[in-house]
């Protein structure tokens, strides 16, 4: 049996490829992708939007997005998963903010436009789901708590307030800082692992 | 400020735009920075959250309902490329469409395949491995996939080869399968297997190795011309197969398909 970190990559590599078979037209490809996919796209629509005709409308307009967007995918800046999620996470808070009536911070760009700075390699983050979860566990514990009920509970801020009894301000600051830390100890993960030969 | 310091800011302030915590004089500060040239901001950060999302909500047993399946699928119908027709290579049949993964395995139909190949592979099991029957000189095969194929027996030292049961109505046919772990390379001899009609059905190959995932790897699908003779199709698998346990044959719809009911199962190789 192979190492979970071997078979992780060696998965995701068949998912670079199931990509840039998307980017050719491949029907069945887009197929695999949907079912592959499918689960996790809705979910974090749902984990944004409340209203099932939304969340419809965000699937749909994420595996678009998926379409269209599939040529310009880079491998080496971000797994298929991580990519697909990120395609998901801007189309589900865009419809939220709809939802809400919040003023933008600022427009959406255009799938096309907002893929050009991930060109940049100073955006590399290829992690695997094991090296997410080692970043987990850098991270102080009251962090790893407060990013459990968040991104995985689904937590608003004052509803983390209201379970931790920690001020507002606080559970902002761990959610910003906890946020940049994992991000800086994934790019040290991803560093470390591009020596390693692919096998 | 120090340049260290607004940098320290915005990127602070760029981890709550991410998380959509921003007040109102955050917004404010933010766009101030963000026009700043010192500050560049790029995906990291949001590439982070995204895999922290995926992270979190991967493994949900969620199940997208028929009728967003349908609203995919036609949405999907604008970006696809129709396939060229695949020139024969003279009679040497090679898999073609091969898949390039395997679906999440959570979903019920892995559990539903499993189950119907082993149940399959147990009936096999009981009635014992079967000869290949009539393995003659190969009428379609053409030198170099023959030579290939005996250059893979004679180059590796992993070789698996097992021998094809044909099933119900195919109990017929025969043929063995050749298979090295270490190089990757793997090829189906098949002898009287009925030539298909490309037009209405085609068959298809599916690899069970448990190792990799609970289920089968989509091997492709393949053609077999009418004509007595052996046809040899090489394996080319598109994820790394570790440890093959089976190799069945499924008769499917034209160009395949990514989830086989198994209504049509031809043969089975059982490895040993």
């Amino acid at each position: 049996m192979l190492p979970a970190s071997v078979t992780d990559r060696l998965q995701d590599t068949s998912d670079d490829v199931m990509l840039l078979q998307v980017a050719q037209g491949n029907e069945r490809a887009m197929e695999l992708c949907i079912t592959k996919y499918g689960p996790l796209v809705w979910s974090i629509a749902k984990r944004h939007v409340q209203d099932h005709s939304s969340i419809e409308d965000v699937v749909q307009e994420t595996f678009t997005d998926l379409w269209k967007s599939a040529k310009r995918y880079n491998p080496d800046i971000a797994t298929t998963s991580t990519f697909v999620g990120l395609l998901a996470r801007r189309r589900a808070i865009d419809y939220a903010r709809k939802e809400s009536r919040r003023p933008k911070l600022e427009p959406l760009p255009e799938t096309e436009s907002f893929l050009e700075p991930a060109l940049e390699s100073s955006a590399a983050l290829r992690c695997q789901n094991e090296d997410v979860r080692s970043a987990l566990k850098e991270l102080p514990e009251e962090t790893q708590h407060i990013f459990s009920l968040h991104f995985d509970k689904g937590m608003t801020h004052p509803e983390i307030v209201e379970q931790t009894g920690l001020p507002l301000g606080t559970v902002k600051t761990r959610l910003r800082r906890g946020l940049i830390d994992l991000r800086n100890t994934l790019r040290r993960l991803d560093s470390g692992q591009a020596s390693i030969p692919a096998t | 400020m120090n340049d260290q310091e607004i940098l320290d800011r915005f990127e602070e302030l760029e981890a709550g735009r991410i998380l959509g915590d921003l007040d109102s004089n955050e917004i404010k500060e933010w766009e101030k920075f963000s026009a700043d040239p010192r500050c560049k901001s790029d995906l990291s950060l949001e590439l982070a959250a995204a895999a922290l999302e995926s992270k979190y909500l991967g493994n949900e047993e969620t199940g997208l309902s028929k009728d967003l399946l349908g609203k995919l699928q036609e949405g999907m119908a604008g970006f696809v490329v129709p396939e060229e027709p695949q020139e024969s290579e003279d009679n040497v049949i090679r898999p073609a469409n091969w898949q390039t993964i395997l679906a999440a395995p959570k979903t019920g139909w892995a559990i539903a395949a499993l189950f119907a190949l082993l149940l399959i592979a147990q009936s096999f099991i009981d009635k014992g491995p079967q000869e290949p029957k009539g393995l003659t000189t190969a009428k379609v095969e053409t030198p170099s996939a023959k030579e290939s194929r005996d250059t893979l027996i004679s180059r590796a030292s992993d070789l698996v080869e097992s021998d094809f049961g044909g099933l119900e109505s195919y109990e017929e046919m025969s043929g063995t399968v050749v298979w090295s772990d270490e190089l990757q390379e793997g090829y189906m001899s098949l002898t009287n297997l009925p030539a298909n009609n490309p037009g209405s059905n085609q068959y298809q190959l599916w690899i069970v190795d448990p190792t990799r995932d609970e289920k089968p790897v989509d091997g492709g699908v393949f053609n077999i011309p009418s004509g007595d003779g052996t046809t040899i199709i090489p394996i080319r698998n598109p994820l790394v197969i570790t440890d093959p346990k089976a190799f069945v044959i499924t008769l499917e719809q034209p160009g395949g398909v990514v989830v086989s009911k198994q209504e049509i199962v031809v043969a089975l190789a059982k490895a040993s």
